[in-house]
C-alpha cells in the first residue's frame, strides 16, 4: 500500500484518455453506427418497396392477360356469331333468288303459254275462216265477220 | 539442514519481494535529489546516491506502472481510434465489425444502467472498461517475463506490468468516479441538498462514510482480485523454480504446470469480470447521483 504522486499520474492520464473517447472515439464509432443504421432501413424499405412494385406489376400483367383472353374469347364468338350470320343470309339470299327464278320461270311458262294459245286461236281463226270459208266456198269477208270470230276466239 | 530451509525461505520472501516492487522514480532527502530509488535486496545498494523505496515520501512515481498503462492506453485507444477512422460506409470488416460490437456492448450498458441525459457517461464507460481490461490482461504474461528481460537488456531490475497491482492506478480512476458523482449529484439536488443528503438524511454522518468508502471499495475491489491474481501467479512460480533449484524438486513440475494452466485459465474470468464491475458499478453510481429521490 504506497501511495504516492503515481496517484496523479494515472488521474491525469485517465482523464486525457476519457476526454480523447469522449471528444473523437464514441462520437465517430456512434455516427458510423448510425449512418449504417440508416444505410440499413433504407434497403429494408427499398426492398418492400420493389416487392411491393413486382406484387402491382404481377396483379397487372394478371390483368392484362385476363382482358386479353376475354377479349379474344369474345372475338371467337363474334365470329362465330358473324359466321352464322353470313351463313343464314347466304341461305336466305339464295332461297330468295330460288325463289326469283321459279316466279319467273313460271311467269314465263304462264306467257308462253298464253302465248301460245293467242297463237293457236289465231291460227284456228284463221284455220276456222278458212275451213268455213271452204265450205261455203266463198271468200268470207274477214272484217265483216270479224264479230263472230272474235266471238268464237272468245269462247274458245 | 535448518539452515537450508531458512535459506530457502529467505530467497523465497526475497523472491516475492522483488515481484511486488515497482520501478520507483522520485525525491530522495537523503541526497535532495531526484533518482530511481533501489531495493534493499538490491546488489547495488551500494550506491550512497540513492534511497530505498520505503525512504521515498510521497513524492516518487512508479514509473512502470505509469509506462504501462499510458501505452496500453495509447495502444487500446488508438486501436479504436484508427479502426473508426478506417471506416468504410459499406459492408464493415472483421475488426470494425469487433469495434461496433464493443461499441453496442458498452452502450446497452450504458443505456440499461443509466437513465440521465449526461453524455461523458458512455465514454467514460468506455474508457474505463477498455483501459482496465488492456491492464489486466498483462496479468496473462508470465510474471517472471519483465524481470527477465530487464535483467537481460536494460538493466531495470524491478518492473510490474501490471498496472491494476499497483494501489495509485485503480485509486486513480475511483477518484474520477467519485468526483463525476460528486458533480452529478449536485447538479440534480443543489449543493445544499447533496450536504444534507450526505451528512444529515438518513443516518447522519455515517453517509458521508458510506459515500467515501464505497469509491475506496470500487478501487480496492479491483486492486486486490488483481493482486491476489498475481501473487497467486508468484507462488506458481517459485513452485517452478524449485524446479530448477533441486532435483529432489523436480516432482513439481507437473502440479506447477497444471496449476498455473488452471489457474491462467481460471484468471481470465477474473480480468475480464473486474474491468466489467467496474464499468457496471461507475454506470450505476452515476445513475444514482443524477436521479431524484
Amino acid at each position: 500500500m504506497n501511495i504516492n504522486a503515481t496517484f496523479f499520474a494515472e488521474l491525469i492520464a485517465f482523464c486525457i484518455f476519457v476526454f480523447i473517447t469522449y471528444r473523437y472515439i464514441w462520437p465517430s464509432m456512434a455516427s458510423v453506427l448510425e449512418e449504417r443504421r440508416k444505410e440499413i432501413d433504407e434497403g429494408l424499405q427499398a426492398a418492400s418497396e420493389s416487392k411491393r412494385q413486382l406484387e402491382e406489376a404481377k396483379e397487372e400483367s394478371s390483368r392484362v392477360i385476363d382482358a386479353a383472353k376475354s377479349e379474344a374469347s369474345t372475338l371467337i364468338n363474334q365470329a362465330g356469331s358473324r359466321a352464322d350470320q353470313l351463313i343464314d343470309e347466304a341461305k336466305e339470299q339464295a332461297a330468295e333468288e330460288a325463289k326469283k327464278i321459279k316466279d319467273t320461270a313460271e311467269s314465263d311458262i304462264a306467257q308462253s303459254t298464253n302465248k301460245a294459245k293467242e297463237t293457236l286461236k289465231e291460227e284456228l281463226s284463221v284455220l276456222v275462216v278458212a275451213g268455213a270459208s271452204k265450205i261455203l266456198n266463198k271468200e268470207i269477208d274477214e272484217s265483216a265477220n270479224k264479230e263472230i270470230v272474235d266471238q268464237l276466239i272468245k269462247e274458245l | 539442514m535448518a539452515k537450508e530451509a531458512a535459506n530457502n525461505l529467505v530467497e523465497t520472501s526475497d523472491y516475492i519481494g522483488h515481484h511486488l516492487v515497482n520501478l520507483t522514480f522520485g525525491w530522495c532527502e537523503k541526497t535532495s535529489s531526484w533518482g530511481f530509488a533501489h531495493h534493499q535486496q538490491d546488489i547495488s545498494k551500494s550506491l550512497d546516491s540513492a534511497c530505498d523505496v520505503s525512504e521515498m515520501g510521497f513524492w516518487a512515481f512508479h514509473m512502470d506502472t505509469i509506462f504501462m498503462s499510458v501505452f496500453l492506453g495509447v495502444l487500446v485507444f488508438g486501436f479504436f481510434g484508427l479502426i473508426n477512422r478506417s471506416a468504410k460506409k459499406g459492408t464493415p470488416g472483421k475488426l470494425q465489425n469487433f469495434v461496433e460490437f464493443v461499441h453496442e456492448f458498452i452502450g446497452s450498458a450504458v443505456s440499461s444502467g443509466y437513465h440521465g441525459t449526461s453524455k461523458i457517461v458512455a465514454p467514460l464507460a468506455f474508457a474505463s472498461c477498455l483501459w482496465i481490461l488492456s491492464w489486466n490482461l498483462m496479468d496473462l504474461l508470465p510474471v517472471e517475463m519483465a524481470n527477465f528481460f530487464g535483467q537481460a537488456g536494460s538493466g531495470i531490475n524491478y518492473f510490474k506490468i501490471l498496472p491494476t497491482a499497483d494501489l495509485n492506478a485503480p485509486l486513480a480512476l475511483a477518484a474520477v468516479v467519485m468526483v463525476l458523482v460528486t458533480y452529478f449529484s449536485i447538479n440534480t439536488h443543489g449543493l445544499g441538498g447533496f450536504l444534507k443528503e450526505l451528512f444529515i438524511i438518513p443516518l447522519g454522518p455515517l453517509e458521508f462514510i458510506s459515500f467515501v468508502s464505497k469509491h475506496v471499495a470500487l478501487a480496492l475491489r479491483l486492486y486486490g482480485n488483481l493482486f491476489a491474481g498475481e501473487m497467486i501467479f508468484i507462488l506458481i512460480a517459485i513452485m517452478f523454480g524449485q524446479f530448477f533449484m533441486s532435483f529432489s524438486q523436480t516432482l513439481w513440475f507437473l502440479p506447477g504446470l497444471i496449476m498455473n494452466l488452471a489457474w491462467a485459465l481460471f484468471h481470465i474470468l477474473i480480468v475480464a469480470l473486474q474491468a466489467y464491475i467496474f464499468m457496471m458499478l461507475t454506470i450505476a453510481y452515476l445513475n444514482l447521483a443524477s436521479t431524484k429521490h
